[in-house]
């Protein structure tokens, strides 16, 4: 009953209006995506990560989600103007230097605390920063702010938190969960790991469920040319498809 | 440096797609060849040499009257086509394109549109080289197939084993080189300048410096032209004021495609109309910002005709636009995302250092070699993004 006069609603409006006063939301084109030359580029569904949304790598400790967030930073700061750590503490800057980072584009912000680091995420997004990173939990009211001001100049919002807030999850419009497989070895020496990557969740395409990444840790600095084949991909598991949440806003 | 060089026929075979596959030789009688097609030089016909001379070596070709305006017109075309896609575009009426890729973020995509762009506008697909200088790039294209891309990282080692004749000389100062022997590249990059300097004058110091890769030409880059104009001459003159919005419009439609196609925006616009008697009104201004789009355009000369009263009817309606500058959105392709909003970026950080102090915002200070600078030189904290946009904060 009540969807049948919201119809009735929708369609009064749209005569009086026209037809493009309201657009349902799955009708929306999908967000412009930012090709960052990895694998997680094919689990989005759009070719590359969305800009102006948040995207979440969730998942244990050494599960390689860093590593993977590091590499992104790193092409970021090839691209963007400016590309932004929000670090609520821990980041290690030596650690993307194999990555062969633009140093001059990258900024650190050190946010002893949430409310720090919330203001500061949201105030960078509006400002029009091209990348975020984040690696510490933001509070639920600078949530709505940060979506907003990301969405208005088309930053993108990369998180990378163990275990999100509800309310980190939700705001957020793509999350892969990553949980480690097995280590690499190599005459003894540990040089990387394997990890599943499955796509917990997919706002802006239908999800493309799960993936093996073998994610080699970088020995020293590598040329440019080496960087993407830090991180590949095996196929996709098409089983695991059904099992995913979607849901297009 | 890194220069990619787009080979396409002579401007002069470009005026006549239409004879694409069939030997032609451009030229005035009684005067030289200008240009050739490749099937006319396959039966010797070189440029340069007398149109009699090339006639008898080539009787079935078709000779073509050379253009030179047209030619002129082709040259900015092209130009304005290739203009967003390097810092340095040169393009010469021989059908070359030079693309200075140096500092390009993504010079893949930049070739790849050089090519799709030729194509279009030259009707023929582009060899392509790719080289440390212009003198290496062409004769790497010269080398390359239709459509394909000729990569060289050594321009030295490349050239050596060429013959002597790719270098611009004469042909007297090719005899004289070919009796000193000189009948590689190689050979001639062994000379010393000085040596062939004494044989051949200024060039053979010039040859030697091509001839050992070291590209003593410098491209000169194309720059969009200062000034345009549109107008349009009325068969029976006109005094209804939205038949002359329309033409104003259709004008302003017009001028917006050209200011596009090089990149530029109108700096000060110049309405004209000219009436019945010769005699002309007419109302300028100059523009704070650069006026590129048919809105932008029409907002500016529509809002004029409006209230215009003119004193008689209407033969001629003459925009002018004297002074044109880089729009906006020039060279836009270049740039790296986000430097439109850079100031607003490094504001917003000065204002959270304000609420927050100094230490909330870093830049990683840089060692000698780019690379992180070890811990230990991070002791002096943070500095303030104020005054220092752009420049680490070591």
């Amino acid at each position: 009953m009540q969807a049948q006069k919201l119809e009735v609603a929708i369609d009064s409006i749209r005569v009086r209006f026209g037809s493009q006063a309201l657009t349902r939301a799955a009708e929306l084109p999908p967000p412009q995506p930012w090709l960052s030359g990895t694998a997680v580029d094919h689990l989005t569904g759009i070719g590359g990560l969305p800009r102006g949304r948040l995207a979440l790598f969730t998942g244990s400790g050494t599960s390689g989600k860093l590593t993977l967030a590091l590499a992104l930073l790193a092409g970021a700061t090839r691209e963007f103007a400016h590309a932004l750590v929000i670090d609520g503490g821990g980041f290690d800057p030596l650690a993307l230097t194999s990555f062969s980072p633009e140093l001059g584009a990258l900024t650190v912000v050190r946010a002893p605390t949430p409310e720090i680091a919330g203001e500061t995420a949201a105030t960078l997004a509006r400002a029009g920063a091209g990348f975020l990173l984040l690696t510490c939990e933001i509070p639920e009211h600078w949530l709505g702010p940060l979506e907003s001001g990301a969405n208005r100049s088309g930053t993108v919002i990369v998180g990378v938190i163990d275990t999100p807030s509800r309310a980190l999850a939700h705001a957020s419009s793509f999350s892969l969960g990553f949980s480690r497989r097995d280590w690499i070895w190599e005459r003894g020496l540990l040089v990387g790991l394997r990890t599943s990557a499955r796509c917990v969740k997919n706002r802006v395409a239908p999800p493309l469920g799960e993936t093996e990444l073998e994610i080699r840790y970088p020995l020293g600095t590598r040329p440019l040319t080496d960087y993407p084949q830090l991180v590949t991909e095996k196929p996709i598991h098409a089983a695991e498809l059904e099992s995913c949440v979607s849901a297009v806003v | 440096m890194r220069v990619c060089c787009g080979l396409t026929a002579h401007l002069e075979l470009a005026r006549r797609p239409d004879l694409y596959g069939i030997p032609v030789i451009v030229g005035r009688w009684d005067e030289h060849v200008v240009a050739a097609s490749e099937e006319a030089q396959a039966s010797g016909v070189l440029p340069g040499m007398a149109l009699r001379q090339a006639e008898h070596l080539c009787p079935q070709a078709t000779f073509v009257l050379p253009d030179e305006e047209a030619v002129v017109r082709i040259r900015e075309l092209v130009s304005a086509a290739l203009y967003d896609l390097a810092p340095i575009v040169e393009v010469r009426d021989e059908g070359i394109a030079w693309l200075d890729l140096s500092g390009v973020m993504k010079p893949g995509e930049s070739i790849r549109a050089a090519r799709h762009r030729l194509l279009k506008a030259i009707g023929r697909e582009p060899r392509l080289g790719l080289a440390p200088g212009p003198f290496s790039a062409r004769i790497a294209a010269s080398r390359a197939r239709p459509g394909r891309l000729l990569r060289i990282a050594d321009a030295r080692e490349f050239l050596a084993p060429l013959p002597s004749r790719e270098l611009p000389l004469d042909a007297e100062q090719q005899e004289r080189l070919d009796l000193l022997g000189l009948r590689t590249l190689g050979a001639v990059a062994a000379m010393g300048p000085r040596e062939l300097e004494s044989q051949l004058g200024h060039e053979g110091r010039h040859a030697v410096l091509l001839a050992r890769g070291l590209e003593p030409d410098p491209l000169e880059a194309w720059r969009p032209p200062l000034f345009t104009s549109a107008h349009r001459q009325f068969g029976e003159p006109v005094g209804d004021r939205e038949a002359l919005l329309f033409v104003a419009r259709a004008l302003c439609g017009d001028l917006a495609d050209e200011l596009g196609l090089r990149g530029a925006g109108a700096k000060h616009v110049r309405v004209r109309l000219v009436f019945e008697s010769t005699e002309s009104d007419q109302r300028e201004t100059i523009v704070r910002h650069p006026l590129s789009s048919t809105a932008e355009l029409f907002g500016l000369v529509g809002s004029w005709i409006k209230e215009w009263k003119p004193r008689a009817p209407i033969a001629e309606l003459w925009i002018e636009l004297p002074v044109l500058e880089g729009a906006g959105r020039r060279q836009l392709r270049l740039w790296a995302g986000g430097d439109g909003s850079s100031d607003e970026v490094i504001a917003a950080m000065e204002r959270l250092q304000e609420r927050f102090g100094d230490d909330v915002v870093w830049k990683l200070p840089l060692s000698i070699h780019g690379e992180v600078a070890p811990p230990h030189s991070w002791g002096g904290g943070a500095q303030r993004q104020r005054g220092r946009a752009g420049a680490e904060l070591a």
